[in-house]
Protein backbone atom coordinates (compact mmCIF):
# COMPACT_ATOMS: atom_id res chain seq x y z
CA UNK A 1 0.00 0.00 0.00
CA UNK A 2 1.56 3.13 -0.44
CA UNK A 3 -0.09 7.04 0.90
CA UNK A 4 -0.94 10.04 -1.37
CA UNK A 5 -2.76 13.24 -0.42
CA UNK A 6 -5.50 13.85 -2.88
CA UNK A 7 -7.07 17.39 -2.83
CA UNK A 8 -6.06 17.21 1.04
CA UNK A 9 -7.53 13.76 1.82
CA UNK A 10 -4.87 11.41 2.74
CA UNK A 11 -6.17 8.19 0.92
CA UNK A 12 -3.60 4.72 0.26
CA UNK A 13 -3.89 2.71 -2.66
CA UNK A 14 -2.78 -0.80 -3.66
CA UNK A 15 0.86 -0.99 -5.27
CA UNK A 16 0.31 -0.92 -9.04
CA UNK A 17 -3.20 0.23 -9.44
CA UNK A 18 -3.76 3.56 -11.52
CA UNK A 19 -3.91 6.90 -9.93
CA UNK A 20 -7.58 7.28 -11.27
CA UNK A 21 -9.40 4.53 -9.46
CA UNK A 22 -7.84 6.40 -5.95
CA UNK A 23 -9.29 9.44 -6.57
CA UNK A 24 -13.05 8.21 -7.45
CA UNK A 25 -12.32 5.92 -4.47
CA UNK A 26 -11.81 8.98 -2.77
CA UNK A 27 -15.16 10.31 -3.97
CA UNK A 28 -13.88 12.57 -6.18
CA UNK A 29 -15.37 12.72 -9.65
CA UNK A 30 -13.03 12.78 -12.58
CA UNK A 31 -15.23 13.16 -16.27
CA UNK A 32 -13.48 10.57 -18.38
CA UNK A 33 -15.01 9.44 -22.12
CA UNK A 34 -12.19 6.30 -22.70
CA UNK A 35 -11.84 4.67 -19.52
CA UNK A 36 -13.50 1.28 -19.36
CA UNK A 37 -12.67 -1.13 -17.23
CA UNK A 38 -12.90 -4.48 -19.25
CA UNK A 39 -10.24 -3.24 -22.07
CA UNK A 40 -6.59 -1.69 -21.38
CA UNK A 41 -6.41 2.42 -20.96
CA UNK A 42 -5.01 4.45 -23.46
CA UNK A 43 -5.25 7.66 -22.49
CA UNK A 44 -6.79 8.97 -25.14
CA UNK A 45 -9.35 11.53 -24.38
CA UNK A 46 -7.39 13.42 -22.07
CA UNK A 47 -10.25 14.99 -19.65
CA UNK A 48 -8.55 12.82 -16.57
CA UNK A 49 -5.94 14.95 -16.42
CA UNK A 50 -4.64 16.14 -12.53
CA UNK A 51 -2.27 17.94 -11.07
CA UNK A 52 0.50 15.68 -9.18
CA UNK A 53 3.41 17.42 -7.05
CA UNK A 54 6.60 15.86 -6.19
CA UNK A 55 9.02 17.42 -4.49
CA UNK A 56 8.94 21.03 -5.65
CA UNK A 57 7.66 20.07 -9.13
CA UNK A 58 3.81 19.97 -10.44
CA UNK A 59 2.90 18.80 -13.49
CA UNK A 60 -0.10 17.34 -15.40
CA UNK A 61 -0.78 13.97 -16.16
CA UNK A 62 -3.61 11.87 -17.22
CA UNK A 63 -4.74 9.83 -13.97
CA UNK A 64 -5.84 6.68 -15.87
CA UNK A 65 -2.44 6.25 -16.58
CA UNK A 66 -0.48 7.37 -14.06
CA UNK A 67 0.34 4.71 -11.61
CA UNK A 68 0.27 5.11 -7.92
CA UNK A 69 3.59 6.79 -6.29
CA UNK A 70 4.13 7.26 -2.49
CA UNK A 71 4.00 10.15 -0.93
CA UNK A 72 2.40 12.07 -4.01
CA UNK A 73 0.12 15.05 -3.66
CA UNK A 74 -2.83 15.23 -6.08
CA UNK A 75 -4.60 18.10 -7.04
CA UNK A 76 -8.04 17.41 -9.54
CA UNK A 77 -9.13 20.99 -9.01
CA UNK A 78 -6.70 23.15 -9.69
CA UNK A 79 -6.90 26.45 -11.70
CA UNK A 80 -4.78 24.58 -13.89
CA UNK A 81 -6.18 21.51 -14.24
CA UNK A 82 -9.60 23.01 -14.97
CA UNK A 83 -7.94 24.85 -17.59
CA UNK A 84 -6.27 22.18 -19.51
CA UNK A 85 -10.08 19.93 -18.99
CA UNK A 86 -11.52 22.94 -20.52
CA UNK A 87 -9.10 23.21 -23.59
CA UNK A 88 -9.79 19.70 -23.82
CA UNK A 89 -13.72 20.17 -24.14
CA UNK A 90 -13.54 22.82 -26.37
CA UNK A 91 -11.67 20.96 -28.74
CA UNK A 92 -13.43 17.36 -28.36
CA UNK A 93 -16.68 19.96 -29.12
CA UNK A 94 -14.82 21.73 -32.16
CA UNK A 95 -14.48 17.96 -33.81
CA UNK A 96 -17.92 16.30 -32.69
CA UNK A 97 -20.62 19.03 -32.16
CA UNK A 98 -23.10 16.28 -32.48
CA UNK A 99 -22.66 14.03 -29.81
CA UNK A 100 -24.79 14.75 -26.91
CA UNK A 101 -22.64 12.89 -24.59
CA UNK A 102 -20.17 15.07 -25.33
CA UNK A 103 -22.93 18.13 -25.33
CA UNK A 104 -24.00 17.59 -21.74
CA UNK A 105 -20.59 17.15 -20.13
CA UNK A 106 -19.78 20.31 -21.74
CA UNK A 107 -22.37 21.80 -20.33
CA UNK A 108 -21.76 20.00 -16.75
CA UNK A 109 -18.21 21.76 -16.74
CA UNK A 110 -19.50 25.19 -17.93
CA UNK A 111 -17.97 24.99 -21.66
CA UNK A 112 -19.70 26.91 -24.58
CA UNK A 113 -18.38 25.80 -27.93
CA UNK A 114 -15.72 28.39 -29.20
CA UNK A 115 -15.71 30.13 -32.54
CA UNK A 116 -11.96 30.42 -32.45
CA UNK A 117 -12.28 26.54 -33.71
CA UNK A 118 -13.53 25.55 -37.21
CA UNK A 119 -15.94 23.19 -36.70
CA UNK A 120 -15.42 19.46 -38.54
CA UNK A 121 -18.42 18.15 -40.17
CA UNK A 122 -16.74 15.12 -41.14
CA UNK A 123 -15.71 13.46 -38.27
CA UNK A 124 -19.16 12.04 -36.68
CA UNK A 125 -19.18 11.76 -33.21
CA UNK A 126 -15.80 9.97 -33.11
CA UNK A 127 -12.98 10.92 -30.72
CA UNK A 128 -10.25 8.85 -31.95
CA UNK A 129 -10.21 6.79 -27.85
CA UNK A 130 -9.64 3.89 -29.74
CA UNK A 131 -12.13 1.93 -27.60
CA UNK A 132 -13.63 -0.45 -30.40
CA UNK A 133 -10.16 -0.92 -31.61
CA UNK A 134 -8.80 -2.12 -28.18
CA UNK A 135 -12.45 -4.25 -26.96
CA UNK A 136 -11.81 -6.16 -30.70
CA UNK A 137 -8.32 -6.94 -30.26
CA UNK A 138 -8.44 -7.60 -26.18
CA UNK A 139 -12.11 -8.91 -25.45
CA UNK A 140 -13.68 -10.40 -28.99
CA UNK A 141 -9.68 -11.29 -30.47
CA UNK A 142 -10.51 -10.62 -33.75
CA UNK A 143 -9.09 -7.45 -34.68
CA UNK A 144 -11.22 -6.22 -37.92
CA UNK A 145 -11.09 -2.70 -37.32
CA UNK A 146 -8.20 0.02 -36.69
CA UNK A 147 -7.30 3.70 -36.80
CA UNK A 148 -5.58 4.47 -40.34
CA UNK A 149 -4.49 7.68 -42.22
CA UNK A 150 -2.46 10.41 -40.37
CA UNK A 151 -3.35 13.31 -38.18
CA UNK A 152 -5.97 15.10 -39.74
CA UNK A 153 -7.45 12.62 -41.66
CA UNK A 154 -7.29 9.60 -39.04
CA UNK A 155 -10.14 7.47 -38.67
CA UNK A 156 -11.48 4.21 -37.38
CA UNK A 157 -12.51 1.51 -39.49
CA UNK A 158 -12.00 -1.52 -41.36
CA UNK A 159 -9.00 -1.74 -43.80
CA UNK A 160 -9.30 0.52 -46.57
CA UNK A 161 -13.16 1.22 -45.72
CA UNK A 162 -13.93 -2.17 -46.87
CA UNK A 163 -15.80 -5.09 -45.69
CA UNK A 164 -14.14 -7.12 -42.92
CA UNK A 165 -14.00 -10.60 -43.68
CA UNK A 166 -12.30 -10.84 -39.75
CA UNK A 167 -15.50 -8.97 -38.49
CA UNK A 168 -17.77 -11.52 -36.46
CA UNK A 169 -20.74 -8.36 -36.19
CA UNK A 170 -20.90 -9.04 -32.78
CA UNK A 171 -21.63 -4.84 -32.01
CA UNK A 172 -18.99 -5.01 -28.67
CA UNK A 173 -17.28 -1.74 -30.78
CA UNK A 174 -20.76 -0.13 -30.09
CA UNK A 175 -21.17 -0.97 -26.93
CA UNK A 176 -18.29 0.38 -25.39
CA UNK A 177 -18.44 3.62 -27.57
CA UNK A 178 -18.49 6.48 -25.10
CA UNK A 179 -20.04 9.24 -27.45
CA UNK A 180 -22.07 6.89 -30.34
CA UNK A 181 -20.54 7.17 -33.23
CA UNK A 182 -20.26 3.54 -34.46
CA UNK A 183 -23.65 2.50 -35.90
CA UNK A 184 -25.16 -0.71 -35.87
CA UNK A 185 -28.62 -1.21 -37.33
CA UNK A 186 -30.34 -4.57 -37.01
CA UNK A 187 -33.44 -5.29 -38.37
CA UNK A 188 -34.97 -9.01 -38.04
CA UNK A 189 -32.46 -11.42 -39.86
CA UNK A 190 -30.03 -8.87 -40.62
CA UNK A 191 -27.49 -6.51 -39.06
CA UNK A 192 -25.44 -4.12 -40.65
CA UNK A 193 -22.38 -2.72 -39.17
CA UNK A 194 -18.84 -1.63 -40.63
CA UNK A 195 -20.25 -1.32 -44.07
CA UNK A 196 -21.11 -4.99 -43.89
CA UNK A 197 -24.44 -7.21 -43.78
CA UNK A 198 -24.57 -9.93 -41.70
CA UNK A 199 -26.99 -12.89 -41.35
CA UNK A 200 -28.75 -13.57 -38.61
CA UNK A 201 -29.08 -17.05 -36.69
CA UNK A 202 -32.31 -18.21 -35.91
CA UNK A 203 -33.06 -19.87 -32.67
CA UNK A 204 -33.66 -23.54 -33.26
CA UNK A 205 -36.26 -23.40 -30.71
CA UNK A 206 -38.00 -19.83 -30.53
CA UNK A 207 -36.85 -18.77 -33.96
CA UNK A 208 -35.84 -15.50 -32.30
CA UNK A 209 -32.96 -13.98 -34.50
CA UNK A 210 -30.09 -13.50 -31.54
CA UNK A 211 -26.49 -13.48 -33.22
CA UNK A 212 -24.64 -13.14 -36.62
CA UNK A 213 -24.04 -16.33 -38.04
CA UNK A 214 -20.32 -15.60 -38.25
CA UNK A 215 -20.25 -14.68 -34.11
CA UNK A 216 -21.36 -18.73 -33.57
CA UNK A 217 -19.19 -19.72 -36.18
CA UNK A 218 -16.25 -17.67 -34.33
CA UNK A 219 -17.24 -19.31 -31.08
CA UNK A 220 -17.54 -22.70 -31.81
CA UNK A 221 -13.91 -22.61 -33.26
CA UNK A 222 -12.51 -20.77 -30.79
CA UNK A 223 -14.81 -22.95 -27.95
CA UNK A 224 -14.93 -26.35 -29.80
CA UNK A 225 -18.34 -26.11 -28.70
CA UNK A 226 -20.84 -27.59 -31.87
CA UNK A 227 -23.02 -25.42 -34.18
CA UNK A 228 -26.34 -27.18 -32.87
CA UNK A 229 -25.46 -26.28 -29.42
CA UNK A 230 -24.42 -22.44 -29.93
CA UNK A 231 -27.87 -22.00 -32.74
CA UNK A 232 -30.11 -22.11 -29.66
CA UNK A 233 -30.23 -18.72 -28.21
CA UNK A 234 -29.20 -18.15 -24.58
CA UNK A 235 -32.70 -17.48 -23.25
CA UNK A 236 -33.97 -21.07 -24.70
CA UNK A 237 -30.52 -22.93 -23.39
CA UNK B 1 -14.86 -23.53 -21.16
CA UNK B 2 -18.47 -21.85 -20.39
CA UNK B 3 -19.72 -20.49 -23.33
CA UNK B 4 -22.24 -17.83 -22.16
CA UNK B 5 -19.56 -15.66 -21.22
CA UNK B 6 -18.56 -14.84 -24.31
CA UNK B 7 -21.79 -15.20 -26.36
CA UNK B 8 -24.65 -12.23 -27.32
CA UNK B 9 -22.81 -9.48 -28.25
CA UNK B 10 -20.04 -10.03 -25.81
CA UNK B 11 -21.40 -7.62 -23.47
CA UNK B 12 -21.46 -9.94 -20.52
CA UNK B 13 -18.14 -9.41 -20.13
CA UNK B 14 -18.18 -5.66 -20.71
CA UNK B 15 -20.79 -4.52 -18.13
CA UNK B 16 -19.62 -3.76 -14.72
CA UNK B 17 -18.27 -5.89 -12.70
CA UNK B 18 -18.36 -4.13 -9.36
CA UNK B 19 -20.41 -6.48 -7.07
CA UNK B 20 -22.03 -3.46 -4.67
CA UNK B 21 -24.53 -6.20 -3.00
CA UNK B 22 -22.46 -9.30 -2.06
CA UNK B 23 -22.97 -12.10 -1.75
CA UNK B 24 -23.60 -14.43 1.18
CA UNK B 25 -27.03 -12.68 1.89
CA UNK B 26 -30.15 -14.78 3.16
CA UNK B 27 -32.31 -14.88 -0.60
CA UNK B 28 -34.58 -18.12 -0.80
CA UNK B 29 -32.83 -20.49 -3.55
CA UNK B 30 -34.51 -19.44 -6.61
CA UNK B 31 -34.63 -16.04 -6.11
CA UNK B 32 -34.89 -13.43 -9.03
CA UNK B 33 -35.75 -10.05 -7.05
CA UNK B 34 -32.19 -10.60 -5.46
CA UNK B 35 -30.98 -10.68 -9.02
CA UNK B 36 -32.91 -7.69 -10.48
CA UNK B 37 -30.92 -5.43 -7.40
CA UNK B 38 -27.78 -6.94 -8.04
CA UNK B 39 -28.21 -5.76 -11.47
CA UNK B 40 -29.27 -2.47 -10.32
CA UNK B 41 -26.46 -1.92 -8.39
CA UNK B 42 -24.25 -3.04 -11.34
CA UNK B 43 -26.14 -0.60 -13.54
CA UNK B 44 -25.91 2.42 -10.86
CA UNK B 45 -22.23 2.04 -10.08
CA UNK B 46 -20.64 3.42 -6.44
CA UNK B 47 -21.94 6.98 -6.39
CA UNK B 48 -25.61 6.08 -5.13
CA UNK B 49 -27.59 6.22 -2.04
CA UNK B 50 -30.18 3.73 -1.57
CA UNK B 51 -33.50 4.08 0.65
CA UNK B 52 -35.14 0.86 0.83
CA UNK B 53 -38.31 0.02 2.84
CA UNK B 54 -39.20 -2.84 4.80
CA UNK B 55 -39.80 -6.37 2.87
CA UNK B 56 -37.57 -9.33 1.47
CA UNK B 57 -34.75 -7.34 0.31
CA UNK B 58 -34.35 -5.68 3.77
CA UNK B 59 -34.37 -8.89 5.50
CA UNK B 60 -32.49 -10.47 3.56
CA UNK B 61 -29.71 -8.22 3.30
CA UNK B 62 -29.00 -6.88 6.58
CA UNK B 63 -29.77 -9.38 9.10
CA UNK B 64 -27.87 -7.89 12.35
CA UNK B 65 -24.97 -7.54 12.36
CA UNK B 66 -24.26 -8.32 8.97
CA UNK B 67 -24.71 -6.51 5.61
CA UNK B 68 -24.38 -7.35 1.85
CA UNK B 69 -24.57 -3.49 1.05
CA UNK B 70 -21.40 -1.56 -0.30
CA UNK B 71 -23.23 1.31 -0.98
CA UNK B 72 -25.02 3.40 1.65
CA UNK B 73 -28.02 2.55 2.11
CA UNK B 74 -31.21 3.08 4.42
CA UNK B 75 -33.43 0.77 5.76
CA UNK B 76 -37.08 2.88 6.19
CA UNK B 77 -40.07 2.06 6.96
CA UNK B 78 -42.89 0.93 4.15
CA UNK B 79 -44.62 4.31 4.08
CA UNK B 80 -42.55 6.57 3.67
CA UNK B 81 -39.49 4.95 0.92
CA UNK B 82 -40.19 7.59 -1.22
CA UNK B 83 -40.26 10.70 1.33
CA UNK B 84 -37.15 9.68 2.18
CA UNK B 85 -35.08 9.20 -0.53
CA UNK B 86 -36.20 12.79 -1.83
CA UNK B 87 -35.24 14.07 1.99
CA UNK B 88 -31.85 12.55 0.77
CA UNK B 89 -31.80 14.29 -2.07
CA UNK B 90 -32.69 17.64 -0.66
CA UNK B 91 -30.26 16.88 1.80
CA UNK B 92 -27.61 16.14 -0.19
CA UNK B 93 -28.50 19.43 -2.40
CA UNK B 94 -28.50 21.75 0.46
CA UNK B 95 -24.79 20.54 1.64
CA UNK B 96 -23.42 20.55 -1.83
CA UNK B 97 -24.63 24.20 -1.96
CA UNK B 98 -22.84 25.02 1.35
CA UNK B 99 -19.56 23.00 0.27
CA UNK B 100 -19.60 20.45 2.89
CA UNK B 101 -19.34 17.71 0.59
CA UNK B 102 -17.54 17.16 -2.43
CA UNK B 103 -19.32 17.83 -5.65
CA UNK B 104 -19.50 14.34 -7.41
CA UNK B 105 -23.23 13.40 -8.71
CA UNK B 106 -24.89 11.41 -6.39
CA UNK B 107 -28.11 9.48 -7.47
CA UNK B 108 -30.44 8.86 -4.86
CA UNK B 109 -32.43 5.61 -5.53
CA UNK B 110 -36.09 4.49 -3.31
CA UNK B 111 -36.73 0.74 -4.02
CA UNK B 112 -39.53 -1.06 -2.33
CA UNK B 113 -41.38 -4.22 -3.06
CA UNK B 114 -44.88 -4.23 -4.46
CA UNK B 115 -46.44 -3.75 -0.97
CA UNK B 116 -44.29 -1.07 -0.18
CA UNK B 117 -45.17 0.67 -3.39
CA UNK B 118 -48.61 0.10 -4.48
CA UNK B 119 -50.83 -0.06 -1.06
CA UNK B 120 -48.50 1.47 1.76
CA UNK B 121 -46.11 3.79 0.29
CA UNK B 122 -48.36 4.89 -2.58
CA UNK B 123 -48.66 8.55 -0.99
CA UNK B 124 -44.91 9.50 -0.41
CA UNK B 125 -44.16 8.10 -3.93
CA UNK B 126 -46.76 10.33 -5.38
CA UNK B 127 -45.71 13.00 -3.64
CA UNK B 128 -42.31 12.56 -4.17
CA UNK B 129 -42.69 12.24 -8.15
CA UNK B 130 -44.96 14.82 -8.24
CA UNK B 131 -42.38 17.42 -6.25
CA UNK B 132 -39.88 16.34 -9.51
CA UNK B 133 -37.20 15.34 -6.87
CA UNK B 134 -33.51 14.19 -8.64
CA UNK B 135 -34.67 10.15 -7.89
CA UNK B 136 -35.09 6.71 -9.10
CA UNK B 137 -37.42 4.81 -7.30
CA UNK B 138 -37.74 1.04 -7.78
CA UNK B 139 -40.83 -1.15 -7.34
CA UNK B 140 -39.56 -4.85 -7.13
CA UNK B 141 -42.84 -6.47 -7.70
CA UNK B 142 -43.36 -10.15 -6.81
CA UNK B 143 -46.84 -9.87 -6.48
CA UNK B 144 -48.05 -10.47 -3.03
CA UNK B 145 -46.35 -9.66 0.69
CA UNK B 146 -43.87 -12.44 0.26
CA UNK B 147 -41.74 -11.62 3.31
CA UNK B 148 -44.41 -12.04 5.84
CA UNK B 149 -45.90 -15.17 3.71
CA UNK B 150 -47.60 -14.59 0.73
CA UNK B 151 -50.44 -12.32 1.69
CA UNK B 152 -52.26 -10.58 -1.00
CA UNK B 153 -51.73 -6.95 -2.35
CA UNK B 154 -52.66 -4.74 -4.74
CA UNK B 155 -50.53 -6.15 -7.11
CA UNK B 156 -51.43 -9.64 -6.83
CA UNK B 157 -53.31 -10.84 -10.33
CA UNK B 158 -56.82 -11.87 -10.79
CA UNK B 159 -56.78 -15.82 -9.51
CA UNK B 160 -53.46 -16.14 -7.69
CA UNK B 161 -54.20 -17.74 -4.47
CA UNK B 162 -52.24 -16.19 -1.54
CA UNK B 163 -52.91 -16.89 1.84
CA UNK B 164 -55.64 -13.94 2.45
CA UNK B 165 -57.19 -14.55 -0.74
CA UNK B 166 -56.96 -18.17 -0.74
CA UNK B 167 -58.52 -20.66 -3.18
CA UNK B 168 -60.88 -23.70 -2.06
CA UNK B 169 -64.83 -24.37 -3.09
CA UNK B 170 -66.42 -21.04 -2.69
CA UNK B 171 -63.60 -18.44 -3.55
CA UNK B 172 -60.88 -18.87 -6.47
CA UNK B 173 -58.05 -16.77 -5.37
CA UNK B 174 -57.41 -12.96 -5.83
CA UNK B 175 -60.62 -11.34 -6.96
CA UNK B 176 -59.28 -8.05 -8.24
CA UNK B 177 -57.13 -7.07 -11.40
CA UNK B 178 -53.40 -6.17 -10.71
CA UNK B 179 -53.03 -2.42 -10.51
CA UNK B 180 -51.51 -0.91 -13.20
CA UNK B 181 -48.59 1.31 -11.77
CA UNK B 182 -46.43 2.09 -14.24
CA UNK B 183 -49.51 4.09 -16.26
CA UNK B 184 -50.11 5.52 -12.86
CA UNK B 185 -46.86 6.76 -12.99
CA UNK B 186 -46.87 7.60 -16.70
CA UNK B 187 -49.88 9.62 -15.50
CA UNK B 188 -47.94 11.71 -13.63
CA UNK B 189 -45.99 12.99 -16.01
CA UNK B 190 -42.78 12.12 -14.77
CA UNK B 191 -39.78 11.82 -17.47
CA UNK B 192 -38.65 8.22 -17.38
CA UNK B 193 -41.30 5.25 -16.76
CA UNK B 194 -40.05 1.87 -17.63
CA UNK B 195 -40.66 -1.79 -16.85
CA UNK B 196 -38.30 -4.16 -16.78
CA UNK B 197 -37.64 -8.01 -15.79
CA UNK B 198 -33.99 -9.23 -14.39
CA UNK B 199 -34.54 -12.07 -17.48
CA UNK B 200 -33.74 -9.55 -19.77
CA UNK B 201 -30.47 -8.46 -17.98
CA UNK B 202 -29.14 -6.03 -20.96
CA UNK B 203 -32.35 -4.61 -21.49
CA UNK B 204 -32.42 -4.00 -17.45
CA UNK B 205 -28.97 -2.57 -16.98
CA UNK B 206 -30.08 -0.18 -20.04
CA UNK B 207 -33.25 0.85 -18.67
CA UNK B 208 -31.54 1.88 -15.25
CA UNK B 209 -28.23 3.55 -16.92
CA UNK B 210 -30.84 5.68 -18.74
CA UNK B 211 -32.91 6.57 -15.33
CA UNK B 212 -29.63 7.72 -14.15
CA UNK B 213 -28.61 9.70 -16.58
CA UNK B 214 -32.21 11.75 -16.17
CA UNK B 215 -32.02 14.78 -14.15
CA UNK B 216 -35.39 14.51 -12.52
CA UNK B 217 -37.80 11.82 -10.93
CA UNK B 218 -38.46 8.27 -13.04
CA UNK B 219 -39.91 5.24 -12.02
CA UNK B 220 -38.68 1.82 -12.80
CA UNK B 221 -41.53 -1.11 -12.29
CA UNK B 222 -39.40 -4.38 -11.96
CA UNK B 223 -40.79 -7.57 -12.15
CA UNK B 224 -39.60 -10.07 -9.82
CA UNK B 225 -40.38 -13.54 -9.46
CA UNK B 226 -40.76 -15.35 -6.49
CA UNK B 227 -40.57 -19.28 -6.91
CA UNK B 228 -41.59 -19.52 -3.24
CA UNK B 229 -44.75 -17.49 -3.07
CA UNK B 230 -45.71 -18.51 -7.03
CA UNK B 231 -45.45 -22.44 -5.48
CA UNK B 232 -42.85 -23.12 -8.97
CA UNK B 233 -39.55 -24.86 -8.66
CA UNK B 234 -36.91 -22.72 -7.67
CA UNK B 235 -35.25 -23.25 -10.93
CA UNK B 236 -38.11 -21.79 -13.36
CA UNK B 237 -37.34 -18.59 -11.91
CA UNK B 238 -35.94 -16.75 -14.50
CA UNK B 239 -38.01 -18.77 -17.58
CA UNK B 240 -40.92 -17.68 -15.29
CA UNK B 241 -40.16 -14.15 -15.61
CA UNK B 242 -39.39 -14.93 -19.80
CA UNK B 243 -42.98 -16.05 -19.84
CA UNK B 244 -44.42 -13.46 -18.43
CA UNK B 245 -43.08 -11.04 -20.91
CA UNK B 246 -43.76 -13.48 -23.35
CA UNK B 247 -47.42 -14.18 -22.94
CA UNK B 248 -47.70 -10.35 -22.45
CA UNK B 249 -48.97 -10.38 -18.79
CA UNK B 250 -46.15 -7.80 -18.19
CA UNK B 251 -45.13 -6.27 -21.26
CA UNK B 252 -41.90 -4.40 -21.06
CA UNK B 253 -41.89 -0.69 -22.69
CA UNK B 254 -40.55 2.53 -21.38
CA UNK B 255 -42.15 5.71 -21.40
CA UNK B 256 -39.95 8.49 -22.20
CA UNK B 257 -41.61 12.18 -21.67
CA UNK B 258 -44.66 10.72 -22.65
CA UNK B 259 -43.33 8.30 -25.42
CA UNK B 260 -44.46 5.06 -25.38
CA UNK B 261 -41.71 2.51 -26.99
CA UNK B 262 -41.83 -1.07 -26.55
CA UNK B 263 -38.79 -3.08 -26.27
CA UNK B 264 -37.55 -4.96 -28.98
CA UNK B 265 -37.34 -7.60 -26.48
CA UNK B 266 -41.35 -8.34 -26.98
CA UNK B 267 -42.19 -11.25 -29.43
CA UNK B 268 -44.27 -10.44 -32.15
CA UNK B 269 -46.84 -12.67 -31.47
CA UNK B 270 -47.96 -13.15 -27.85
CA UNK B 271 -48.27 -17.19 -26.94
CA UNK B 272 -50.96 -18.20 -24.44
CA UNK B 273 -50.86 -17.13 -21.16
CA UNK B 274 -51.95 -20.86 -20.35
CA UNK B 275 -48.13 -21.72 -20.69
CA UNK B 276 -47.28 -19.13 -17.95
CA UNK B 277 -49.89 -20.07 -15.79
CA UNK B 278 -48.99 -24.04 -15.90
CA UNK B 279 -45.64 -24.33 -13.76
CA UNK B 280 -47.05 -22.21 -10.71
CA UNK B 281 -48.95 -23.42 -7.85
CA UNK B 282 -50.67 -20.19 -7.50
CA UNK B 283 -52.86 -20.48 -10.18
CA UNK B 284 -53.20 -24.42 -10.15
CA UNK B 285 -57.04 -24.15 -9.08
CA UNK B 286 -57.92 -22.00 -11.86
CA UNK B 287 -60.83 -23.11 -14.51
CA UNK B 288 -60.97 -23.20 -18.27
CA UNK B 289 -63.36 -20.19 -18.41
CA UNK B 290 -61.62 -18.36 -15.66
CA UNK B 291 -58.04 -18.94 -17.27
CA UNK B 292 -60.44 -17.34 -21.01
CA UNK B 293 -61.48 -14.55 -19.11
CA UNK B 294 -58.07 -13.33 -17.90
CA UNK B 295 -56.60 -14.09 -21.56
CA UNK B 296 -59.41 -11.57 -22.88
CA UNK B 297 -58.23 -9.08 -20.13
CA UNK B 298 -54.50 -9.58 -20.91
CA UNK B 299 -54.68 -9.33 -24.53
CA UNK B 300 -57.15 -6.31 -24.71
CA UNK B 301 -54.40 -4.34 -22.22
CA UNK B 302 -52.03 -5.16 -24.78
CA UNK B 303 -54.02 -4.34 -27.90
CA UNK B 304 -53.73 -0.61 -25.53
CA UNK B 305 -50.41 -0.97 -24.83
CA UNK B 306 -49.82 -1.28 -28.53
CA UNK B 307 -51.92 1.40 -29.56
CA UNK B 308 -49.86 3.77 -27.74
CA UNK B 309 -47.15 2.89 -28.63
CA UNK B 310 -47.89 3.70 -32.18
CA UNK B 311 -49.47 7.01 -31.34
CA UNK B 312 -48.18 8.54 -28.45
Amino acid sequence: MVNMMIDGKKVSAPKGTMLLESIRGAGIAVPTLCAHEAISRSGACRLCVVEIKKGNRTRIVTSCLYGVEEGLIVDTKSERVLNVRRLVMELLLARCPESDVLQKMARDMGVEPQPRYAVDTDKGKCILCRSCVRVCEEVVGVSAIGLFSRGSYKEVGTPYNEKSDVCIGCGACVYVCPTGHIEMISTGDKRKIWGRTFKMQACSKCGKFFAPVDQLKFISKKTGTSMEELSVCTECR
Amino acid sequence: MNIVENFDLFAPRLINKQELLSSGHRACSGCAEVLAVRLMCKALGENTIIASATGCMEIVSSMFPTTAWRVPWIHVAFENTAAVASGVEAGLKALRKKGKIDDRYIKVVGMAGDGGTMDIGFQALSGAMERGHDMIFVCFDNEAYMNTGIQRSSGTPMGASTTTAPAGKVSSGQKTWKKNMAEIMVAHEIPYVATVCPSYPLDFIRKIEKAKSIQGPSYIHCFSMCPTGWRSPSHTAISMGRLAVETGVFPLFEVEHGHYRISPDMPRKLRPIRQYFKPQGRFRHLKDDEIDQIQERVTLEYQKLMGKAKYL
